[in-house]
């Protein structure tokens, strides 16, 4: 082992991927070669890394790496490959983009580019939306498979999504109740569980609901509830009964600062419907018992200031929107809106650190050339609905034909729901075009696979999800690894082979100026260091007297500043949706029954609801390929006792998990932290199927179903799936 | 005589591993399945009524270091200085050339063995390299948690108290580990 050299530069940059977090990585470089990683040991409060960041060098340094430019040689998704050239592979690309478009149109290209890069300013999907924007258009695609509920929600009741507090104001709190969230292995902000222990550490009572005991409800909960899938907005709904029932709603604000409260009293208490949404009514559909229902109701309005915190997992259901809407309108029955220690279960934004900021970037910035505005306008498709339109376009009443298909920046194959139709989809496109650092599942379907740079070879400026308090800037720690490039400098290449002028007129540190230079006459964060000092500095932190808290502006002026709604008031009632007349999409927050959810009838089939949840070990399906990691605990589905001996399934067993959508092995982990009746499987791990389309890989996309919730949700905790154990001989 | 070791706040962690990966980046461990520095997971409890909690646990530098007195070649010492466990690689004779009576002798399975043919045993060595810099151990500056502490026994005992078990830990009255904790809330 060698000693560490003093003689190593030390340089500071981040990861850029979809965590949420952005922690300071200070990569040692010796001879050019990245020796080890330290991280933040700075001024409080420090960044501190978790363990996929201080893992990186293993996925820097794996000989798995994407090292050249690949041409495909076998059938697509079986990943045999051989190397060619920069210039050939350039060539390729630019003779499928003019043929597509020559044949076919513009619109038969769709364009993938993803999360694998993400809160970067230069380095990430941007780079090919340009290009492919500069040559014409192409079809885009619209939705997240994480947030778009909340989204959703947040734009409906509050007409903004900077609705979040920052995570220091989780001290000043009464009551933290953490609604299917498991920040201690998602991270959701560097420093969120390090601000939930000290929280737990001042006595603020913290509750857990969710289906699994996880590390986040273990360490942090002072009670834990488990609740089935999907049934989530009914436990608010019943919650919001108690609250009315018992007088507990703060009517004065309801009457100050909301729009169409009466109208969701009367769903509440039945007067509509003749349905009382009562605890008794909740404890059938959820499984949590009304006596609990009813003393988190109580607690929740009566220990002020509280933080109904609503960050994801139940919103990624079939009617998942309506989970946040109901918890909006929650935190506004308690009155927890624009105080410390509240929070408006919105959108998280915060307005600290740096906004998106407009006039900037690779797609706002002026594009060169007499491009048509009108040509920006393109077809998009919800990112579920990609496999379904490949394989029927416009036929099936889709936007578009498409023939090739060029991705970036994600593994959609992975990570996209119903991997098999994606197989097929994929198999019937005339060309495919990937970007990559390593041969993923999606990367092996890929005609022409081109090979990307890390973080550590290239500079770039990001902020982690709620926009600040503090705003990194990316030092290249390292020249490029083999013969990779950024996205930018290969599509700079490609604009040249397709004669597209304009395309990249500055410099790596031209453009990163020119983002500082607009950032500094941003609102929230002022003052900014010049860009020289920043850069040299890696790490600005903002300094704030108070946590950044949400509409204070709003309540301080006592409703005389509207919240920008078309009411001007927290739509709990919202017209714009009546006029939409949709079952699906009520004006008010609704439970409605979600397709295979508890009560469906293919339960009967299907008895057990899989969710699909975050784990520590990797980033969605970044860093399943290090070995640091992997070997940190095995990749399992869990299975309670009850469900487990039901079918003689035994602690390590390997199980077979399977629908009507296709079928995956895996290890079984029988154990008491889940709730009877439901399943869980860690998204992200790779798919690798055998000769008879089994997935060894346990890829939970195999199972889920390819649809989104009424308003763009991605349903991925909504799907019911069957187990059994495998003999030996077949595992 | 002084003796460094460690305070873990078993109540802040969330068994995230970045103490144990942070430490096999700093020594550059490749092989995989060597741990200077791993996480225990506890579980017990009948659904709903369920416990888990962790323990990060590397070489706790005992007072009389069962490995030392078990070790047949003298390779394992005990720094008089600081109190610091020291492994002579030269000394040592190798997983293939002795039956490893220093793993049998730990009450806490520490000693280490990589994969390689007659590899030598390893184990934390409270990175005195930077704590000749002035630096904590690399384990204690990456918990996310700030669940780890370093610093002599008893100036960390004056600081946390004395508590010497946790669920997942049971104190070995005959080593005498230089660890102290905080438990895991009830």
């Amino acid at each position: 082992m060698s000693e560490p050299d003093s003689s190593a530069k030390v340089v500071i940059t981040t990861c850029p991927h979809d965590c949420g977090g952005r922690c300071v990585l200070k990569a040692h470089v010796k001879d050019g070669v990245i020796q080890r990683i330290e991280t933040d040991d700075g001024e409080e409060p420090q960044l501190r890394a978790c363990v996929r960041g201080r893992a990186y060098r293993q996925r820097v340094y794996s000989p798995e790496r994407l090292k050249y430019p690949m041409k495909r040689t076998g059938k697509r998704g079986e990943g045999s490959f051989e190397r060619i050239s920069w210039d050939e592979a350039l060539e390729t690309v630019a003779h499928h983009l003019t043929r597509t478009i020559e044949n076919y149109g513009n619109d038969a290209i769709l364009y993938i580019g993803y999360s694998g890069n993400t809160g970067t300013f230069l380095h990430n999907q941007l780079a090919v939306f340009r290009l492919l924007t500069m040559l014409g258009g192409f079809t885009a695609t619209w939705g997240s498979a994480s947030f778009w509920g909340s989204l959703f929600s947040s734009e409906t009741t509050y007409g903004s999504l900077t609705a979040g507090h920052s995570r220091d104001d989780f001290l000043n709190s009464r009551l933290i109740i953490m609604w299917g969230w498991n920040p201690a292995e998602a991270v959701q902000i560097t420093n969120t569980s390090w601000y939930l222990a000290r929280a737990r550490e001042k006595g603020i009572k913290i509750v857990a609901v969710d289906p699994r005991f996880t590390d986040s409800a273990a360490a942090f909960a002072h009670q834990w509830i488990p609740i089935r899938p999907a049934t989530d907005t009914a436990m608010l709904v019943a919650m919001a009964y108690v609250m009315i029932t018992e007088g507990l709603h703060d009517q004065e604000f309801l009457d100050t600062y909301t729009n169409g409260f009466e109208k969701f009293r009367d769903y509440v208490l039945g007067t509509s419907d003749s349905l009382p949404k009562t605890p008794a009514w909740a404890e059938s559909i959820t499984g949590v018992s009304a006596a609990t229902i009813t003393t988190l109701a109580r607690e929740y309005a009566t220990l002020k200031p509280a933080k109904l915190l609503t960050l994801g997992a139940p919103g990624r259901t079939a009617f998942g929107e309506q989970f946040h809407r109901a918890a909006a309108t929650l935190a506004a029955m308690s009155g927890n809106i624009g105080i410390y220690g509240g929070e408006p279960a919105g959108f998280g934004l915060c307005s600290v650190g740096l906004q998106p900021i407009a006039g900037t970037g690779l797609i706002a910035r002026k594009m060169p050339g007499n491009l048509p505005e009108g040509a920006r306008q393109r077809p998009s498709v919800h990112i579920t609905k990609l496999w379904d339109l490949i394989i029927k376009g416009t036929a099936g009443g889709y936007p578009a034909d498409i023939k090739m298909v060029y991705i970036t920046n994600g593994n959609p194959v992975n990570q996209f729901m119903n991997t098999n139709k994606a197989v097929r989809a994929l198999s019937s496109v005339e060309s495919i075009i990937v970007h990559e650092q390593f041969i993923t599942p999606t990367a092996r379907f890929a005609d022409i696979l081109l090979p990307v740079n890390t973080q550590f070879e290239r500079n770039d400026i990001i902020r982690p999800w709620q926009a600040g308090p503090y705003v990194i800037y990316m030092n290249k720690a390292i020249d490029c690894l083999h013969e990779s490039k950024s996205d930018l400098d290969i599509c700079t290449a490609l604009a040249e082979k397709l004669g597209i002028s304009g395309y990249n007129d500055l410099s790596e540190d031209a453009w990163l100026r020119d983002f500082w230079d607009a950032a500094k006459d941003m609102t929230y964060t002022k003052p900014l260091p010049d860009y020289d000092a920043f850069k040299a500095k890696g790490v600005h932190k903002i300094k704030q007297a108070k946590p950044a808290i949400a509409f204070t502006e709003q309540i301080q002026s006592h409703g005389r500043k509207p919240f920008p709604t078309p009411s001007g008031k927290i739509e709990i009632y919202s017209q714009t949706l009546e006029e939409k007349n949709d079952t699906n999409l009520p004006p008010i927050p609704t439970y409605i029954e979600p397709w295979e959810g508890p009560r469906d009838a293919l339960t009967a089939r299907y008895p057990l609801q899989l969710i699909t949840t975050h784990c520590k070990r990797r980033i969605h399906s970044n860093m399943y390929n290090v070995g640091w990691l992997s070997e940190l605990e095995p990749h399992v589905l869990w299975i309670n006792t009850i469900d487990a001996h039901k079918r003689n399934i035994e602690q390590g067993d390997m199980i077979r998990v399977f629908n009507d959508r296709g079928a995956i092995t895996i290890t079984a982990k029988v154990t008491e932290r889940i709730m009877p009746g439901v399943v869980s499987i860690d998204q992200g791990a790779w798919y690798s199927p055998d000769q008879n389309g089994v997935d060894r890989g346990g890829c939970v996309n195999v199972l889920l179903k390819d649809e989104h919730s009424p308003a763009g949700a991605f349903c991925s905790n909504s799907c019911l799936v069957e187990i059994e154990k495998l003999k030996s001989s077949t595992a | 005589m002084v003796q460094f070791g460690f305070y873990f706040d078993q109540s802040r962690c969330t068994g995230c591993y970045a103490c144990s990966i942070a430490c096999k980046d700093w020594h550059d461990i490749q092989d995989n399945r060597v741990q200077w520095r791993s996480v225990i997971t506890h579980e017990r409890g009948r659904y709903p009524e369920v416990y888990l909690s962790y323990v990060s646990l590397s070489c706790n530098h005992c007072k009389q270091p069962a490995c030392a007195a078990a070790c047949p070649a003298s390779a394992i010492m005990k720094r008089e200085q600081d109190g610091i466990m020291h492994v002579d690689q030269e000394q040592c004779l190798g997983s293939q050339s002795c039956s490893l009576f220093c793993k049998e002798a730990c009450p806490y399975d520490i000693p280490q063995f990589a994969q390689d043919e007659n590899a030598k045993m390893q184990m934390c060595t409270l990175c005195t390299e930077r704590l000749a810099k002035q630096k904590n151990p690399v384990c204690v500056d990456a918990c996310p948690m700030r669940a780890l502490d370093f610093g002599l026994l008893e100036e960390l005992q004056e600081k946390y108290g004395q508590i010497k078990e946790v669920e997942g830990f049971r104190y070995s009255a005959e080593t005498q580990p230089s660890i102290i904790f905080k438990p895991r809330y009830k």
